[in-house]
């Protein structure tokens, strides 16, 4: 039988080397079958162990349905200079209005987002490609065929999001200034 | 609408500064707030004005006025114009026909998109500093074959960029073939060739010399210039019983207009 300390150790050591996610019933697999009940408990302890705090440099995050280990985000200054990296990749406001349409109303076309935003998006869109925040879902059956992208997971990654739903319901911004969808009541 | 008789020009203040808006709608949305209306009822011809003196403005900054931004203007002119019109419907049915149900429909949606996009990038700017382990020195550490590819996660555009990175390799695996611009071979070179290498009562072994050549091109100039040769009697040409073809210079001289006439 594995000691609790050894199954902690070893839970440690693959999230270690895990570059990603890492879902929980992934990681209780390298514990045989009669173990997984202390198993949970030692991924329960190694959770609460690296939990973000002030005393690390990296915590475990729950992120995209996985466990992964990152660093604070705070420190990136050091890592920066320490890995000699220049240059911020954040993301323009036009990629964030974009991103949030397709992340709010996927599967979506190129046009419609077009139609949303009064503005062209093909650019925008390469970028989001590249940046593999979004992807070709397919096509829709309209005339010109034309792709729909939804957003992929490396953008729960990005995030910081398990699923897609735990996006802030789009509605909530819109009560937070204080007009309904069609404004018939207040006229 | 009594709104749209307080000020048809853009506040002085605003001229000052001119910020960068993302698009038509993002305009509209800003000129929606500095005029403090309501989002869902637009004094449209006010709006439509300061839209336009921002059109202007860009130009005079000589920013590219997008088309984006010329078909919203349009759009809000035959807005302007609908406005103007009586409506035809009955008093009941007044609030459905109004003509700004669409734009403020679109503004309402863009606004939230906007908000949403704020948000996000909040969280963009926080996560940024997020790093995590490499995923080459993770497969550094792993000799096994390489960890499952998810395949839910590989789109047309990482297919397409395989692809490209292939072909990459391809192409550097397999430079071009050398290219050789056809070599030309004129018939006066060859005739001034054999013409050097004859010496007078020396025989000289023209297949040994043909061997020599590059190429048949070469091969049929070399051909044609001893047939110029022979027809000018500056060469004999005698066959030997091993089937070599020799070939001895007379003693005749060649003339310059004999040496033109011999195609280039």
């Amino acid at each position: 039988m594995t000691s609790l300390q050894d199954m902690e150790a070893a839970l440690e050591a693959v999230l270690l080397v895990s570059s990603e996610p890492v879902p929980k019933d992934k990681l209780l697999q390298v514990f045989e079958d009669r173990e997984q009940e202390r198993a949970q408990e030692a991924l329960r302890l190694v959770i609460e162990r690296y939990r973000e705090s002030l005393e690390h440099g990296f915590f475990l995050e729950e992120v995209a349905g996985g466990l992964r280990l990152v660093t604070r985000p705070d420190l990136h200054g050091y890592l920066r200079r320490f890995f000699e990296v220049s240059g911020h990749s954040k993301l323009s406001m036009a990629a964030l209005e974009t991103l949030a349409i397709i992340a709010y109303r996927q599967p979506i076309t190129g046009p419609e987002i077009q139609e949303l935003r009064g503005v062209s998006s093909s650019g925008v869109l390469k970028t989001l490609l590249e940046k593999r925040l979004i992807r070709i879902t397919g096509r829709k059956q309209v005339v010109g065929k034309p792709f729909l992208y939804g957003t992929t997971r490396e953008f729960l990654m990005h995030f910081g999001l398990q699923r897609l739903d735990e996006l802030p319901p789009l509605d909530e911004f819109e009560e937070a200034f204080g007009f309904g969808e069609s404004g018939e009541s207040e006229v | 609408m009594t709104s749209e008789k307080q000020r048809t020009s853009l506040p002085q203040a605003w001229q000052v500064q001119l910020p960068v808006f993302e698009g038509p709608l993002d305009l509209l949305l800003h000129l929606v707030r500095i005029n403090q209306v309501e989002i869902t009822d637009i004094p449209v011809a006010l709006i439509c004005d300061q839209f336009y003196e921002y059109l202007g403005l860009m130009d005079e900054l000589n920013l590219d006025v997008a088309g984006d931004y010329i078909y919203e203007a349009a759009l809000l002119i035959q807005l302007k114009s609908q406005m103007l019109l009586p409506s035809r419907g009955g008093e009941g049915s007044e609030e459905e026909l109004d003509p700004r149900h669409n734009l403020v429909h679109r503004l309402l949606e863009y606004q939230r998109i906007k908000n949403a996009a704020q948000t996000m990038a909040e969280v963009d700017s926080v996560r940024q500093g997020i790093w995590t382990r490499q995923p080459q020195s993770a497969r550094e550490l792993v000799s096994v074959p390489h960890q499952e590819v998810e395949l839910s996660e590989v789109s047309l555009f990482d297919l397409l960029r395989s692809l490209k990175e292939v072909l990459g390799r391809y192409d550097h695996e397999h430079p071009d073939p050398l290219r050789l611009s056809g070599e030309r071979f004129s018939v006066r070179d060859q005739f001034e060739r054999l013409l050097g290498v004859l010496s007078a009562g020396r025989p000289y072994d023209f297949l040994e010399d043909l061997r020599g050549r590059s190429g048949r091109a070469e091969v049929v100039a070399a051909f044609l210039a001893l047939l110029e040769l022979a027809r000018l009697s500056l060469v004999r040409m005698h066959q030997t019983g091993e089937g070599e073809l020799l070939l001895y210079r007379t003693t005749r001289e060649v003339e310059q207009h004999e040496l033109e006439a011999v195609p280039a």
